[in-house]
Order: C-alpha cells, then sequence, then structure tokens
C-alpha cells in the first residue's frame, strides 16, 4: 500500500515532482560547483603566484657580502665561496621533493665584452634555462624559464650545454636596453677573452638583467674558469603560508612537534631540508615573496569559502522553500488519508520518502551538471580543469537530503496541524 | 464595494488567507535578491580590495636617474602624482669599507620609517643600538665585536644597529642609514627612489605613465613580477568570482521561477472560480501580477538588505574592511526581481487561461 501510495504520487503528479525535482537539482548543482571551485582557488591562486618567481634563495654560508648596486654585480668572479653545482640536484631528495617546482642556479661577473661596435662591460649572468636533470629515477627540468616567469625573449632561448660546443659559437641572451645601447642585434656574436658568443635573443626582465648577457651556466663558468661553480640559487616551491607555528625554532622543539613541523611544507621547513642535503649553505625566504604570497592566497581562498557559504545558505534556503510550496499545495491529499485513518507517522513517512527519493535524484543530477560547471569555469578562467573531488557527491547527497527533509517537515506538519474535514471541505 | 476595493481586498486576501505560500514565495525571491545583492556588491569592490593586498609587496615602481641626483622639483612631482595612495622613498648607494676586516659593503641612505614601512615583509630584530638598519648578512659577518666603523673614501662613521633586518634579496647584504649621516659621510645625494603605488592595475599603470612622460632623463621602471603577478590574481579572482556568483545567481533564479509558477498553478481553482464569476482574462491577469509584484517587492527589499549585510561582514570578515552597501544596486535588484516574479506569475496563466474554468472547478 505504502509503495503503491509512493510509486502513483510519482506518477500522476508529474508537474509538481518536476517542480521540486528542478528546483533540488539547481540548488545542487550551485552547492557542487562552489564547492569545488572554493576548494580548488587556492591550488589555482597559487599556481598564478608563481609569476612572483622563487620564494628561497640558497646562497654559501662562507660567502662574503655581495656588492650590488642597481642590478650592477660589483664583487669579483672569484672571491668568495661558492655552491657545488653538482650537489643542486639533491634539492628534489629533500622530504618536500614534490613541492620544489623548480630551482635555478647563478654565477656572475662584471666582464669586458667586445662586439661589432666596440667594448663595453656589463654583467654576465650564467644560468639553467630549461635544463633537464635526474635524481635517482625522477626526471625534472629546472631554470629560469620556470623560476622567472615573466622573462620574456624575443628570439630563441638559448640551450642548456653541458660543454663548450665544438662547432657553433654557443648560443646567450642579450638583455634588452644593453642591445639598445651598443646597437646589438639577434644573430651579432659577441666575443670575450677571445671567445665568441652568438646573440639568439633579447632578453626583457623589466629588471637588472636588461642590462646583462645571460648565458647558459656551463658557458660562464668556462668563461670564468670557475667548473661547477654556483654562487646563488632561487627556489621556486609550493608552501604552506607561515604561521606562528612555522616560525618556531626547530632544534627546540619535542620529536613529536619537531616531525608535525617538519612534516608541513612551511617555507621554513622546506629551507630546513635544503640546509640538512646541502651542507654549508644559508637558505633564505625570500621574504617580499614568501610572506605576502601566503597572505593574498588566504584572501581569496577565504572570499571564496565565505562566497561558498553564502550560496550554500541560499540554495538550502531555495529549495527547502520549494520543497515548502510544493507539500503546502498537497494538503487535500493528507486530509483525506487522515480522514480514511492514515496516522500521522504514516502520513509524515511517505512524504519524506517521496522527499528523500527526490533529495537523491535531484543531488544526483545537480552533482552532474555543477561539475560540468566548474569544468567550464575552470577552462575558461584559468585554463586548466576544476576537479570536482567524489567526496563532494557525498557531501551533496547529505545536504540534499537534510534541507529537503527540513522544508517537508514543516510543510507537512502544518498541513497535519488541519483538521481534515475542514481541508477537504477547502475552507483552510 | 468598489471595483478598487474588490482589488484590493482579494490582493491582500490572498496573501493573508494563504500565509505559508505568500511566505515560500517571499522567501524564495528574498533568496535570489539577497545572493545577487551580496555578490555584486562584493564584485564591485573586489577589484580594489584586493589590490590593496599588494602592498606588503613592497616597491612596485623603481625610478632610478642615470646621471646625477634626483632634483627636488623631481622628486615634488613624484610625490605629487603617488599623492596619498602610496609611498615615495629616496635612497642613495655607496660602497664603503669595513675598517676592521676591510671587506666591502653597500651602504644605503634613507628614511628609515619609510624604508620600514615600505617593506613589511622583512623580519627586524630591534636593538636599539643606534640609528642603522643592518642586514642579515652584514650582521653576522662583521660579528667581531666592538664597533663597526665603515669608511667611505677618507671619512670614517662609525654603525650602531637600530635593527638587524632579514628580507632574503641583495639587501641582506647592506647597511642602511639615515639619509642625512649618509650624505654627511659620502657626500651622495639620492638618484634613486623606491615607489610603491597603491591601486588598481589600471591605475598604477596610468601613474607610470604620467611619471615617465613628465620626468625626461629618468627612467620609471615597473617591477614586472609584482605588477604581472598583482593583474593575474586580482584579474582571474574578479574572473572567478563573477562567474561563480553568475552561476548561482542564474540557477537560484530558476529555482524561484520553478517555485513562483508552481504556487500559482496550484492556484488554479481560485483562476476558475474568477473566471466563472465573469472575470475578464485582463482582470485576473492583472491581479495575479500585482500580487506577484507585491511579494516580489517586499522579498527584494528584504533581500537587498540582508545581501548587503552578508557583503558587509564578508569584507570585515575577510578583508578586515567592511565593504559598504552600494545604493547603486537597489533599484536594479528591485526591478530584476519584480520582473522575473511578473514571468514567473503569468506565463502559468497564460496555460490556464487555454483551460475551461468548469473542467479546473470539476478537478479534471
Amino acid at each position: 500500500m505504502f509503495l503503491r501510495l509512493l510509486f502513483e504520487s510519482f506518477r500522476r503528479q508529474k508537474r509538481r515532482k518536476g517542480v521540486a525535482l528542478l528546483a533540488i537539482a539547481l540548488g545542487m548543482s550551485i552547492a557542487t560547483a562552489m564547492i569545488a571551485v572554493g576548494t580548488d582557488i587556492g591550488d589555482k591562486i597559487s599556481q598564478e603566484l608563481r609569476s612572483l618567481g622563487a620564494n628561497l634563495v640558497i646562497t654559501p654560508i662562507e660567502d662574503t657580502l655581495d656588492v650590488n648596486i642597481g642590478g650592477v654585480n660589483l664583487k669579483p668572479a672569484t672571491e668568495g665561496a661558492f655552491i657545488p653545482e653538482s650537489d643542486l640536484a639533491k634539492i628534489k631528495g629533500i622530504f618536500w621533493r614534490h613541492n620544489i617546482k623548480s630551482y635555478a642556479p647563478f654565477l656572475s661577473s662584471e666582464e669586458t665584452f667586445t662586439s661589432k661596435n666596440g667594448t663595453f662591460k656589463a654583467d654576465l649572468i650564467g644560468t639553467y634555462f630549461a635544463q633537464q636533470l635526474k635524481y635517482g629515477k625522477e626526471e625534472f627540468t629546472a631554470g629560469v624559464r620556470t623560476v622567472n616567469p615573466w622573462w620574456k625573449v624575443d628570439g630563441v632561448w638559448p640551450q642548456d650545454y653541458t660543454d663548450w660546443p665544438s662547432s657553433n659559437p654557443p648560443e646567450i641572451l642579450v638583455g634588452s636596453k644593453l642591445t639598445q645601447q651598443n646597437g646589438l642585434a639577434i644573430g651579432d656574436q659577441i666575443v670575450i677573452g677571445g671567445k665568441a658568443l652568438l646573440v639568439s635573443g633579447i632578453l626583457n626582465t623589466g629588471g637588472a638583467e636588461d642590462t646583462a648577457i645571460v648565458a647558459p651556466l656551463h658557458i660562464v663558468q668556462s668563461i670564468l674558469g670557475l667548473p661547477n661553480a654556483v654562487r646563488r640559487v632561487t627556489v621556486s616551491a609550493l608552501t604552506k603560508p607561515e604561521d606562528a607555528f612555522a616560525r618556531k625554532d626547530p632544534n627546540k622543539m619535542a620529536p613529536a612537534v619537531r616531525d608535525r613541523w617538519y612534516c608541513s611544507p612551511y617555507a621554513n621547513s622546506i629551507a630546513f631540508q635544503i640546509r640538512e642535503v646541502l651542507p654549508n649553505v644559508r637558505v633564505e625566504q625570500i621574504r617580499q615573496v614568501e610572506q605576502n604570497q601566503g597572505k593574498v592566497l588566504s584572501r581569496v581562498s577565504g572570499l571564496m569559502l565565505l562566497l561558498t557559504l553564502a550560496a550554500l545558505l541560499a540554495a538550502a534556503l531555495a529549495v527547502s522553500a520549494a520543497m515548502a510550496a510544493t507539500i503546502l499545495e498537497r494538503r487535500q491529499e493528507v486530509g483525506l488519508m487522515k480522514s480514511l485513518g492514515a496516522s500521522n507517522v504514516a502520513v509524515a513517512a511517505l512524504f519524506l520518502t517521496e522527499a528523500g527519493f527526490l533529495a537523491l535524484t535531484g543531488a544526483l543530477a545537480g552533482f552532474v551538471a555543477g561539475t560540468f560547471l566548474a569544468h567550464r569555469i575552470g577552462n575558461s578562467i584559468f585554463g586548466s580543469a576544476i576537479v570536482v573531488h567524489p567526496v563532494v557527491l557525498a557531501v551533496v547527497i547529505f545536504v540534499a537530503m537534510l534541507v529537503t527533509a527540513l522544508g517537508s517537515a514543516g510543510a507537512v506538519r502544518k498541513a497535519m496541524q488541519f483538521d481534515p474535514a475542514v481541508v477537504l471541505r477547502g475552507d483552510a | 464595494m468598489s471595483r478598487r476595493q474588490l482589488l484590493l481586498r482579494l490582493l491582500f486576501k490572498a496573501a493573508w488567507v494563504r500565509k505559508d505560500r505568500a511566505l515560500t514565495t517571499l522567501i524564495s525571491v528574498a533568496v535570489v535578491a539577497t545572493i545577487a545583492t551580496a555578490a555584486l556588491t562584493i564584485y564591485s569592490d573586489l577589484e580594489g580590495r584586493l589590490s590593496r593586498e599588494f602592498r606588503g609587496f613592497g616597491a612596485n615602481v623603481i625610478i632610478t636617474k642615470s646621471s646625477g641626483a634626483l632634483t627636488n622639483d623631481e622628486l615634488a612631482r613624484i610625490n605629487q602624482t603617488v599623492g596619498s595612495r602610496g609611498e615615495v622613498l629616496p635612497v642613495a648607494y655607496a660602497i664603503g669599507t669595513e675598517r676592521e676586516g676591510g671587506a666591502r659593503v653597500v651602504i644605503g641612505g634613507a628614511d628609515l620609517e619609510k624604508l620600514r614601512r615600505l617593506n613589511p615583509s622583512w623580519s627586524f630584530t630591534d636593538l636599539n643600538q643606534g640609528s642603522a638598519l643592518v642586514g642579515t648578512r652584514v650582521a653576522e659577518s662583521l660579528s667581531h665585536g666592538g664597533d663597526w666603523h665603515i669608511a667611505f673614501g677618507s671619512a670614517v662613521t662609525s654603525i650602531a644597529p637600530r635593527a638587524v633586518f632579514r628580507s632574503g634579496s641583495d639587501d641582506d647584504s647592506r647597511v642602511y642609514l639615515p639619509l642625512a649621516d649618509f650624505e654627511k659621510l659620502t657626500n651622495v645625494q639620492p638618484h634613486t627612489a623606491l615607489v610603491r603605488i597603491e591601486g588598481r592595475p589600471q591605475e598604477i599603470q596610468t601613474a607610470v605613465t604620467s611619471l615617465s612622460s613628465s620626468l625626461p632623463g629618468v627612467e620609471v621602471k615597473p617591477v614586472r613580477q609584482i605588477t604581472q603577478a598583482e593583474r593575474a590574481v586580482v584579474g582571474k579572482t574578479r574572473s572567478i568570482v563573477f562567474a561563480a556568483s553568475a552561476v548561482v545567481v542564474v540557477l537560484i533564479m530558476l529555482c524561484m521561477v520553478a517555485t513562483f509558477t508552481s504556487s500559482v498553478l496550484e492556484r488554479r481553482r481560485d483562476f476558475a472560480v474568477m473566471k466563472a464569476l465573469g472575470a475578464s482574462n485582463g482582470a485576473v491577469n492583472s491581479l495575479f501580477a500585482a500580487e506577484a509584484a507585491l511579494l516580489a517587492l517586499a522579498g527584494a527589499a528584504a533581500g537587498y538588505i540582508l545581501g548587503s549585510g552578508i557583503a558587509f561582514w564578508i569584507g570585515k570578515a575577510n578583508f578586515d574592511a567592511a565593504i559598504p552597501p552600494q545604493p547603486v544596486l537597489l533599484l536594479p535588484v528591485l526591478l530584476g526581481s519584480v520582473f522575473l516574479a511578473l514571468i514567473a506569475s503569468t506565463v502559468p496563466l497564460k496555460l490556464l487561461q487555454q483551460i475551461q474554468p468548469a473542467a479546473i472547478l470539476r478537478g479534471e
């Protein structure tokens, strides 16, 4: 009997059920899309903030002070200490290796160059562009192209030579302002210490590199006679915004607390882990990037979280109102059932089961639609899909059940308060 | 009873007698108006709010003069362009020699209070001995005990640190002195100005353009990594808030229309009785429309207030500064809600008009 009532109610009241289903599905697609966007926004904005560049810098502890004014490095190339380049790949062996997005080594010195238009002095900077590297079994790419995404090149990025090439002169980049000052162009050759270099591209960074010559690290090492030497490494790592716990000194922590600190991807703990694998280096946060990145990130995620909450609340209210509206209209049915001897419990059970079915179907439909919407939003704004975690489905079904039950329960109670006779006469 | 009285009575009795029905439709309109108001209020204020978060990145424009110092006239022009929306810090640099160890140190001269304000991300360890700000690498490499003396040419000054700072940049290898002390030591005047311009990405761009055109012989360079990140983050966040709000508002609107339509359809008996008593289609239509419009108006007004409150609170909770209500939005929200309600109530009536009143009353 119960099943029949249930079934017939769906079969005969297609329009009413359709409206309720539509409302639930719409509400739940809002929930799905907003939860997906709200939980994924942190990652997405964090990717955008990569364009700020590296957030950690590694320098040798024994190094003398940098003598750097207006982007010109005035420290002699041979002075001070170096980091062995061959050790750098160990950075990819630390606990949080997957959070190390990339790194770029630097070696620089002010040198004198000769071009067809005469001689000039400029900073010679050696670095990786997109060097293929291997640590253990893992292969990865390191270099300025990923660490400093704001570097723009007209022409071609040079390759990362392993050795001085035997046939053609090695390719290099020349800063945009330097090319203007010295009348250089792509394809020109410049000479340093009797060795020729070929300009393959013009570099525009908006920074000090605009007046420098940027060459592959191994070429610069060979020019300066400093094999395997690196002065500075910048590391781009995904980190968790710093909090009070992150700033604590790990050497003063109890072992369990220290483990927790060590296993959180704070900039400080990643720096600590880099110091463990690279002896005699100092690892500093590039505070301008690291400190602010977290703040911006938490603002954006916080905003989306609050918006998501507001949207969820609105969706819940809308669905409740729709459910209440459809049930309120059915007081005649309630009256009829009660006058035929149905108990309040039986009536409530029938209505709530109906609501449950609607909630389940609506949640499924809404989840599918919401996933689609989240995908579209992600693709059109960030160029990468927003992934909807399967757990969202469970959440959405639960929310749908709860909200429809709440919306129906109130209305059913209201409908049962009336005297069946009055309702059936149509006086209520 | 006059016709108008009858109309008014029908209008209010309908809502009064079936309070619950009126309430559910009211709520569904109010929800739409609330979420639309909140989303639009936040969206309209978002760019400015979020841009402010980029203050902490320090200078976003660097102004350098290639030969000679910046003149007072030029500094005044920079100050005038930046105005109150930022910070202008003239800096001078020179290379000194530490007398005891012989190491070369870059010394900078600047207004140190402003320098700290400009770089809120630096961490400072206050020592309160003197007046200089000392980079952490300088502090470490010169920690030989005793006073530090820095020589520039034949002039020598002793350095007493007021604070040691960590920045993670080249500044860690520098010592900053108050500008007056610096000028006394080196006789060098500022040739660089670190400038932070606050505002939306376009406003920064405009300021940079106007600075470079009004200052010949001076290079005005935006720090691209910061401006680019700001543009990307602000732009994408705006788009995502817009897209998400659009989705939410449209879907919830559909939801409201469905509820509204269905509640009108449920009243087909009212409709049939009126028709059977001789009301014209027009009269019935206007009655239903007036009722819908009234409900929508009330719901939208409540929604506007609630939505502004939500935006206010979100601003306070997330940006530490409330987002004020936007009176501009009131009219569009009210009109939009009424318009939607009218569509949602008149379309089902059109359907009902195709059915004979008698058929409805018989329950077919």
